[in-house]
């Protein structure tokens, strides 16, 4: 298929300009450090209250990491006038945000893993034993922010103020991802882990139809 | 009655923003009607 | 000018009839007592509120696919007008359920979507405010206003589910439950009232957008010479 070879072929140059410099992945997981640190300051956390708090502390801190990571996204293509180019070179306009949604995912899972130690560490939290399931998760939930943060990217690209224009678009929007990945996360990390499909549930319904709406709507988004 | 100011200061306030709402927007009219006479005015003087 | 008399005047009747509606006309409810008034405004209101952020969506899928500047102009009045409506749902809400509840606020299902409505139309028009072209105005802002809208539904039936995995005190029996008839016919009158305030709120801030698309034309009318 034209799209996903077109997608395919995009997704490599966006994962190629980012390992050669690796400045989006670095300054990402420097700031959720930071946000780590500021949140183990000012709540203190000790076992029992860090199993409270600590999963919408962590989705919370990846939302705002997320919220600065996909400003680049189109905010780049405008700078070098690379957009209409892009929209050029391929036959169906939806592969350009396929492929830049997956290469967010993919950023965005990288962080949330490299971050899962510091985040044990931090706030005291047992995360072996689930790995595979948060792993469901941090995919799951990552795409869900990836998907609208990808449009907004679009969007806000086009706008004033655009750094303070993204996060203003996209966290209401992610409201739902929010609730179900922090709820998920803390039955995972509770004292009886399980994995709870009801929240998984609305992960994939958010992640159906965003992704519906982007296909049906995108290329309105590459408008110039 | 128990809790009447409640009702009276919740019914108050919706009014309220109904009103404000309104005057705003009936500012704003008034504002660019001006606006529009000034630029006709404008124009006309240009031709 | 006496459109906008004549506008006042009506925005005036149906106040007042609503008062009316709400102290005078319907009975005072058994166990909530005479707090349950409030629900006639909050609940007609917040349906108002819907329809107006429907009419929105509605004007978002005609820009995107007529590029009809009539379509902008409904899809930023209708946000506006709908933002009035919550905000009175925001106010009214917590005024009630102070002396019911005891507190302010609560995170669950209606409430919290409420607010989330709230922002995601505030974000709307901030960004229409951030992008000066016009077309490229109506046209980013409506992609938004589309995602936004879809958001709704998944907004409220993540929240839903989320309560019932942590189920807090059932502390309202539902506002509908037990209807007198009276207490019935002021609800449909109090929310034909409040849509007829939606509908005059709504023409009036087209007219504003209109006038408004005018002045830019002659803006560049006069630049030009």
């Amino acid at each position: 298929m034209a799209l996903l070879a077109d997608a395919t072929i995009l997704l490599g140059k966006e994962l190629r300009t980012e390992f050669r410099s690796r400045e989006l992945l670095t300054t990402t997981v420097v700031f959720i450090l930071l946000i780590f640190m500021l949140f183990s300051i000012t709540f203190h956390p000790t076992t029992t209250e860090s199993q409270q708090f600590a999963p919408g502390l962590l989705w919370v801190a990846f939302l705002f990491a997320a919220s600065l990571m996909l400003q680049p996204c189109f905010l780049r293509e405008q700078t070098n006038d690379t957009l209409s180019a892009l929209r050029l070179s391929v036959s169906d306009p939806f592969a350009i945000f396929f492929a830049k949604l997956a290469a967010n995912t993919l950023f965005l899972v990288l962080t949330e893993l490299l971050m899962l130690p510091f985040f044990a560490g931090f706030f005291n939290v047992h995360i072996l034993a689930v790995l595979p399931q948060l792993f469901l998760v941090f995919f799951l939930g990552s795409l869900g922010i990836a998907i609208p943060g990808t449009a907004f990217s679009a969007i806000s690209a086009q706008a004033r103020m655009r750094e303070l224009m993204l996060p203003l678009l996209l966290l209401p929007v992610l409201t739902p991802i929010l609730i179900a990945t922090t709820d998920v996360t803390a039955g995972l990390l509770g004292p009886e882990p399980s994995l709870n499909f009801g929240g998984l549930g609305i992960m994939i319904a958010f992640d159906v139809v965003f992704l519906t709406a982007l296909w049906l709507f995108g290329e309105y988004l590459l408008e110039e | 009655m128990k809790n009447l100011d409640s009702v009276l200061a919740a019914y108050l306030a919706g009014w309220a923003i109904f009103f404000v709402y309104y005057i705003s927007v009936s500012q704003r009219m008034s504002a660019l009607r001006e606006e529009v006479e000034r630029l006709k005015t404008l124009l006309s003087k240009g031709k | 000018m006496l459109k906008s008399a004549l506008r006042a005047v009506v925005l005036f009747v149906l106040i007042a009839f609503t008062a009316y509606l709400a102290f005078y006309y319907a009975p005072i409810e058994r166990t909530m007592g005479v707090i349950q008034k409030i629900f006639y405004l909050h609940i007609s209101c917040a349906f108002s509120a819907f329809v107006a952020f429907g009419t929105c969506f509605y004007a978002n899928l005609r820009y995107v696919f007529t590029r009809e500047p009539k379509s902008d102009w409904l899809a930023v009045s209708a946000t506006e007008v709908g933002l009035a409506f919550i905000s009175v749902v925001l106010v009214t809400g917590p005024i009630w359920a102070h002396p019911v509840w005891g507190i302010w606020w609560t995170w669950d299902a209606r409430l919290t979507l409420t607010f989330v409505l709230g922002l995601l139309y505030v974000s709307y028009l901030l960004l229409r405010s951030m992008i000066e072209e016009p077309d490229k105005r109506a046209l980013f802002s409506a992609l938004f206003g589309i995602f936004a809208f879809l958001d709704v539904p998944l907004v409220y039936f993540s929240i839903r589910w989320w309560r019932t995995q942590h189920p807090q005190p059932v502390i309202l029996g539902g506002p509908g439950s037990g209807l007198e008839p009276r207490m019935r016919v002021s609800y449909l009158l109090m929310w034909g009232a409040l849509t007829g305030l939606l509908i005059l709120l709504l023409s009036a801030r087209y007219k504003l957008e209109a006038l408004r698309a005018s002045v830019e034309d002659l803006r560049r009318e006069a630049e030009v010479r």
